[in-house]
C-alpha cells in the first residue's frame, strides 16, 4: 500500500514537473567593439526592470511554456560594449548618484518588448528572438538629451541534437549582439545625440 | 536444417542483398563550378578567413559547414592558413555581424577606411575573405517505420527514404585589390535510406560532407592559383 502511494506521489510529481515551464537563462559572451572611443565619461544605470527582465512564452492552450531570464545578459552586454565606446564608464545604483561623479551623461537602457517565435508555432525551421529597447541619455541632473528606440533580431536554425532551450539561448545571444552592433555604430548618429556631441 | 531455419536464412540473405543495393544507391552526386575574375596566389605568412552569409530571412549558412570548409582548407600538403570565423568576427566586432557585414566589395573598401578595422585585418594577415552562402534542403521524404516494445523485447519494422540537396557558393574577395576574384559553386545531392528489420539501419548519403570537401579542395587550388 505504501509502495503504491509512493508510486502515485512520484507519478503526480513527474506529471507536474512535465507540465511546468522550462526556464532559460540567457548566457553569452560579448566582444568589445572596435570603434574609436568618444572622449566622454558616462554613467550607466541599470533599472531593476532591466536587471530582472523575464519573458514568459505561453503555449497555444495558455500554459506557461518558457520563462526566459535575459536581464543579467543585458547587463553583461552593456558592460562589455560601453567601455569600448566611451573613455570612461561608471556604473551607478541610482540616478541621483551621478551628480557628484563628474560624468558627462547618464545612459539608461530599458527593454520595451520581447518576442519569441518557436518552430512549432511558426512552422519554420528557425527559432527567432526580437527585442525592442528604449535607450535614454540624460544630463547628470536628469535633463533630457536623447531618448530613442532600437530593435534587435536573432535567429538560429532548428538542429537535430540541440535542445529548444539551447536554441532559444543562441537566438537571444545573436539578438543581443545585433543590438550591440547597431547601438555602437548608430549612437553618434542619433539626431539628438549628434546635436549634443556637437554642443560639447 | 528445418524449413523454418532455411526460410530465415533466405530472408536474411535477401535483406543483405537489399542493404548492399541501398549502400551502393545511397551515393552522392557532386558538381563544382568555378568562375574566375582575377589572378590569385597566397604567401605562406598570409591567411584567409571563411565567413558564412547570414542575411537571408528564410535560411542561414550554418557555422558547422563554414568550420568544415575551414578545417579542410587548413589541412593537407597544400594547406592555407585559415582564421577561424568566430575569432575573426569577435575581433572585428561590430563590423562583420549579420546586419553590418559588407555585402559588396565597395562596402569592404569603405570598411577598410576605418583605421581599427584595417589594423585588425592586417594583424591577422588576411589576404582573402571568402563568403560562403547556402544551405542543405531535405525533400522527398517517404515511407514509414513502426516500433513496438513488449515484455519479450522490442523492435522496429519499415522503410524510410529522403533526398538531401546541398547548394553552396563561395565568393572570394581579394583584400589587397579590394575586388572580387571569383566564385566557386557546389551542388551535391544524394538519397538516404533507413530500412528497419528489428533494428533501424541508417544508410546516409554524406551530401553536406561531400559538398564541404569538394568546395574546400576547389577553394584551395583557386586561392593557391593552381
Amino acid at each position: 500500500m505504501t509502495v503504491a502511494r509512493g508510486f502515485a506521489v512520484f507519478a503526480i510529481a513527474a506529471i507536474l514537473v512535465g507540465c511546468g515551464a522550462s526556464s532559460v537563462t540567457i548566457e553569452g559572451t560579448y566582444p568589445t567593439p572596435n570603434v574609436a572611443r568618444l572622449p566622454l565619461k558616462v554613467a550607466v544605470y541599470y533599472d531593476p526592470a532591466l536587471r530582472d527582465f523575464t519573458y514568459t512564452e505561453y503555449s497555444e492552450t495558455g500554459r506557461e511554456e518558457y520563462n526566459i531570464q535575459s536581464g543579467q545578459s543585458h547587463v553583461d552586454l552593456f558592460n562589455a560594449i560601453l567601455p569600448g565606446m566611451f573613455e570612461e564608464v561608471v556604473q551607478i545604483d541610482s540616478l541621483d548618484q551621478a551628480a557628484g561623479l563628474g560624468v558627462d551623461a547618464i545612459f539608461e537602457p530599458l527593454i520595451e518588448e520581447f518576442q519569441l517565435a518557436l518552430p512549432q508555432k511558426t512552422r519554420l525551421d528557425v527559432y527567432e528572438v526580437w527585442i525592442k529597447y528604449n535607450l535614454r541619455l540624460t544630463e547628470p541632473d536628469g535633463e533630457y538629451i536623447a531618448d530613442w528606440v532600437e530593435t534587435s533580431y536573432g535567429k538560429t536554425t532548428l538542429e537535430s541534437f540541440r535542445s529548444s532551450e539551447a536554441s532559444i539561448n543562441a537566438a537571444a545571444v545573436i539578438a543581443l549582439r545585433d543590438l550591440a552592433s547597431s547601438f555602437t555604430l548608430k549612437f553618434a548618429n542619433v539626431p539628438e545625440v549628434r546635436d549634443w556631441l556637437a554642443s560639447l | 536444417m528445418t524449413i523454418l531455419s532455411a526460410m530465415k536464412k533466405s530472408a536474411f540473405n535477401d535483406f543483405t542483398l537489399v542493404l548492399a543495393g541501398l549502400l551502393l544507391a545511397s551515393c552522392t552526386n557532386t558538381t563544382v563550378d568555378e568562375f574566375r575574375q582575377g589572378e590569385t596566389g597566397i604567401e605562406s605568412h598570409e591567411s584567409i578567413v571563411i565567413l558564412g552569409r547570414r542575411q537571408a530571412s528564410d535560411y542561414e549558412t550554418r557555422a558547422d559547414f563554414v568550420d568544415c570548409v575551414g578545417d579542410q582548407v587548413n589541412s593537407g600538403s597544400d594547406r592555407i592558413n585559415v582564421v577561424p570565423e568566430q575569432v575573426f568576427v569577435d575581433a572585428l566586432f561590430p563590423w562583420f555581424e549579420p546586419r553590418t557585414a559588407p555585402l559588396r566589395t565597395q562596402d569592404l573598401e569603405r570598411l577598410m577606411g576605418e583605421e581599427l578595422v584595417a589594423e585588425k585585418i592586417d594583424e591577422f594577415g588576411i589576404r582573402y575573405i571568402v563568403w560562403v552562402d547556402g544551405f542543405t534542403e531535405t525533400t522527398g521524404r517517404s515511407g514509414s517505420i513502426s516500433c513496438a516494445i513488449g515484455p519479450g523485447g522490442g523492435g522496429c519494422f519499415g522503410f524510410g527514404s529522403w533526398e538531401d540537396d546541398s547548394e553552396f557558393d563561395a565568393r572570394i574577395w581579394d583584400v589587397d585589390q579590394l575586388a572580387s576574384v571569383g566564385t566557386i559553386s557546389t551542388d551535391a545531392t544524394g538519397q538516404s535510406y533507413l530500412p528497419a528489420l528489428v533494428v533501424p539501419i541508417p544508410l546516409l548519403a554524406r551530401v553536406e560532407a561531400n559538398a564541404c570537401s569538394s568546395l574546400a579542395n576547389q577553394l584551395k587550388s583557386f586561392v593557391n592559383g593552381s
